[in-house]
């Protein structure tokens, strides 16, 4: 609970800060697709590898999967729907026939509708979210959290001792 | 002061989390240590719980491994409590073993090409009572366990008198009915019901007569007759004379068709009323045979009939089978999947199979020999007597079972054979295929068991009579087959020999006659043949006891069961004849009012209508002659003046 905490402070701090852009985009566009994916899933697994393993912010991550575990849940009827279409198309059939019978790939439980429903949902917004995110995460540098430097009470704030203890300690520690 | 902080510019990372290379490592070792140390028992104890909730009774597991390399599970002395006798298991497996092939679980599904069951024994004791379920709270829902219940009352109601041996016997004790008969003939519900019904009756014919007496009389019927009478029909000297005739005629027919349609009407209601009653009489005689009926139960008057002694002898033997039968198929209905109980006939197709979930649906993309989800390929079964107290000599083999038959175009087969020394269980044979390939699930069985032993069996256990098996020695032969889970066609072949009987009764005569009827029997058959749709599943149950005890008792008491029945009819009769008799002379009076009275005045009326018609018709004639031997007459003058004029 302390690490994930940790996570989450590094990702308020990262996104005050003017560094780190892309990390905190790939995050939370990664924790889109955990959102929308079932957690026992193969393609959830693959997720987490990526998140621990490279360098994406893992608190903007986990704090995206648990925003868009909702949207998916809301989500769940259409994401049937459009399953459902897509598993019985027909054209399509010889191409999930051999997937179901290929190593690995039916771990995805891509056979399930709404499974496959949010899988290509999340997959369809993962460039418009990672650009998105980017942008968003500009913007809001440039006008709230200037803003809020440039205010008498951040000035005080940033005078004082403490700040600068802090400023030290996560230096050194953080 | 300056209050900017000087930052120092880091040295940048790059884009692998390299220091999580050891976190991630010990992650990995934790997991790894778990499934070593800790997941056999987990799992150990998660299969009791399961089995327990499953079963509803307790399941013990001695020891469980698993193998990730290999895959493979292995569970050793599975003991499961028998729900009826909780001291007792119904089941021990000694040991079942089995490996999963790497290649199917890497594709998400389970193959097993052979697995092993091995040292199974039946009935063995427990080292501690098992723990059973408690009966779950009722539902508003009727359940199976309310369906079982109606089944057995509707049973119990076939059967009249629940003990047809009891009946006979209590015959035979010649017990006085006719004091009790008295009693009970004022409460017959033909009584009341054909008293209430006279009452009707009697206020209906009282409204009949009233209303009979305001329809047209015969003096009315005259006085149309004397008007008609006195109108003129023929011979008018002026049109004014012949409209006048007209007008009085059209006065008269409509006052006729007034009476006519009065007498109809009554006529059609006094016929409903007469059907009305009439069925409700024939409802009364229902009911009178219904008490005659409920009063030869009363007086537990036999029926020796060589079928329901049989029925009255084996039915409580058969009580636990039938009630085993109707857990099972309770229980297959509780854990087997939808799809297998219910199949789509339009969606024949085998590559495609959906499995409706709670959310969304999970499509199976099989093609034909490709890996189903779960596929166990073989499981060779035996067990060798003498290993451990009660194992019995099993051999056999379960063959292809799956979770998609349609996939792998198999059915599940399974075959056992052996015997039971310890349970004097001799050749026995199993032979069950269950085949889900078809639009319906089909179940075949076949089960025989060449000598078993009995001991201590009662068959018959009531305060007059008591039949049971002493020791016996029995072959049974069962075979049938089970369609969609619902249809279940049964027959069983069960066959005593060796038998010492233990047979009494209070009455001396029935003692006696039991006796010696059991003694003439040294081999006693038992058939029995179930067809139905569970749960209404009637048995019928023959025995060759039963034609030997009918002729037994036939002698003894047949003249006494005719002589009760006559009796009762008697008694019946005589309460009921006198206003049966009633009834029917006031109906008899009601139709004859009818016939009589109503159609009578209807004739009557009818036949003024035509006369009146009539002569309408012929008052029409008549004026048309006048009119043309007017217009011949004027024409005649006509030409004879223009003759004249023209000097002809």
């Amino acid at each position: 609970m302390g690490l994930l905490l940790k996570q989450i402070f590094n990702f308020l701090k990262l996104l005050n800060s003017d560094t780190g852009t892309n990390q905190l985009a790939w995050g939370l566009s990664l924790g889109l697709i955990l959102g929308f994916a079932p957690i026992l899933s193969i393609q959830a697994f693959i997720v987490f590898f990526i998140i621990f393993i490279f360098r994406v912010q893992i608190g903007a991550a986990f704090l995206s999967a648990f925003f868009f575990k909702f949207v998916a849940y809301v989500f769940d009827q259409p994401a049937h729907h459009l399953g459902k279409a897509v598993l019985e198309n027909e054209s399509l059939n010889p191409l999930f026939v051999s997937m179901y019978n290929m190593p690995l790939v039916p771990m995805t439980r891509f056979n399930n509708s709404i499974v496959m429903g949010s899988m290509i949902v999340s997959i369809l917004l993962l460039p418009f979210a990672l650009f998105g995110f980017k942008y968003l995460i500009i913007k809001y540098r440039a006008t709230v959290v200037a803003r809020f430097k440039g205010t008498k009470f951040w000035k005080g704030f940033a005078a004082t001792k403490f700040y600068n203890w802090y400023l030290k300690y996560d230096e050194l520690y953080g | 002061m300056n209050t900017t902080p000087t930052t120092k510019t880091k040295k940048s990372k790059g884009p692998i989390r390299w220091e999580a290379i050891i976190p991630f490592t010990i992650i990995c070792v934790l997991i790894a240590a778990y499934f070593h140390f800790f997941f056999d028992g987990h799992l150990r104890r998660a299969l009791e719980w399961g089995g327990y909730k499953a079963i509803g009774a307790e399941v013990n597991i001695a020891k469980l491994e698993t193998s990730f390399f290999n895959a493979s599970l292995r569970i050793q002395g599975i003991e499961i409590t028998d729900a009826e006798k909780p001291t007792h298991n119904s089941i021990v497996i000694g040991d079942i073993r089995f490996s999963m092939i790497w290649d199917a679980l890497l594709r998400a599904k389970a193959v097993v090409n052979e697995a092993a069951v091995e040292q199974i024994a039946f009935g063995t004791k427990r080292s501690h009572t098992g723990k059973v379920k408690p009966p779950e709270p009722e539902s508003n829902e009727p359940g199976m366990a309310v369906q079982l219940k109606g089944q057995a009352l509707s049973e119990a109601q076939e059967q009249a008198g629940e003990n047809v041996l009891g009946d006979v016997i209590a015959m035979l004790g010649g017990s006085d009915a006719n004091v009790q008969l008295q009693k009970l003939q004022d409460s017959l519900p033909s009584k009341a019901m054909i008293e209430n019904f006279d009452k009707e009756l009697k206020a209906k014919q009282q409204a009949w007569d009233a209303r009979l007496k305001t329809l047209p009389q015969g003096k009315d019927i005259q006085a149309l007759n004397e008007r008609l009478n006195k109108i003129k029909y023929k011979d008018f000297k002026s049109p004014q004379e012949l409209q006048s005739s007209l007008q009085d005629l059209d006065r008269l027919y409509k006052d006729g068709d007034t009476m006519y349609k009065q007498v109809q009407a009554t006529g059609d209601d006094l016929s409903n009323d007469l059907k009305a009653m009439e069925a409700q009489y024939k409802e009364i005689e229902k009911q009178v045979k219904t008490d005659i009926k409920s009063l030869e139960q009363h007086f537990r008057i036999p029926k020796l009939d060589a079928k329901a002694m049989s029925m009255a002898i084996f039915n409580k033997y058969m009580g636990p089978y039938k009630a085993k039968l109707f857990r099972y198929k309770a229980l297959a209905e509780k854990y087997v999947p939808p799809n297998l109980l219910k199949k789509d006939k339009n969606n024949e197709e085998v590559m495609i199979q959906p499995h409706p979930r709670e959310k969304g649906i999970s499509y199976e993309f099989g093609r034909l020999n490709s890996y189903p989800l779960f596929w166990v390929k073989r499981t060779a079964v035996s067990s060798q007597a003498g290993k451990t107290p009660d194992a019995g000599n099993i051999k056999g083999e379960i063959l292809d079972i799956t979770s998609n038959q349609r996939l792998i175009g198999k059915p599940t087969v399974a075959t056992l054979a052996g015997d039971f020394p310890s349970m004097q269980i001799m050749g026995f044979l199993v032979r069950l295929s269950l085949d889900n390939t078809k639009s319906e699930s089909v179940i075949d069985y076949v089960f025989k068991v060449s000598s078993y032993g009995i001991t201590g069996k009662d068959l018959v256990q009531t305060p007059d009579v008591s039949i049971a098996f002493t020791k016996a020695t029995g072959a049974m032969d069962i075979k049938g087959s089970l369609v969609g889970l619902k249809k279940i066609n049964l027959a069983m072949n069960n066959q005593f020999s060796s038998i010492d009987y233990a047979v009494s009764s209070k009455n001396e005569i029935a003692d006696q006659i039991l006796k010696a009827v059991f003694a003439g029997i040294p081999v006693v058959n038992l058939t029995v043949d179930a067809e139905g749709v569970i749960p209404k599943v009637p048995f019928s149950i023959n025995s060759n006891l039963g034609p030997e005890l009918q002729k037994g008792f036939e002698k003894q008491i047949q003249a006494k069961i005719d002589e009760a029945r006559k009796r009762i009819q008697a008694v019946v009769d005589e309460e009921i004849g006198k206003q049966r008799a009633q009834i029917e002379a006031q109906l008899n009076q009601l139709r004859g009012q009818l016939d009589k009275e109503v159609k009578k005045a209807q004739a009557q009326i009818e036949d003024q209508k035509k006369q009146a018609e009539g002569k309408v018709e012929q008052a029409k004639k008549d004026a048309e002659n006048q009119a043309k031997k007017g217009l011949e007459k004027e024409g005649q003058k006509a030409l004879d003046d223009l003759k004249k004029k023209l000097g002809w």
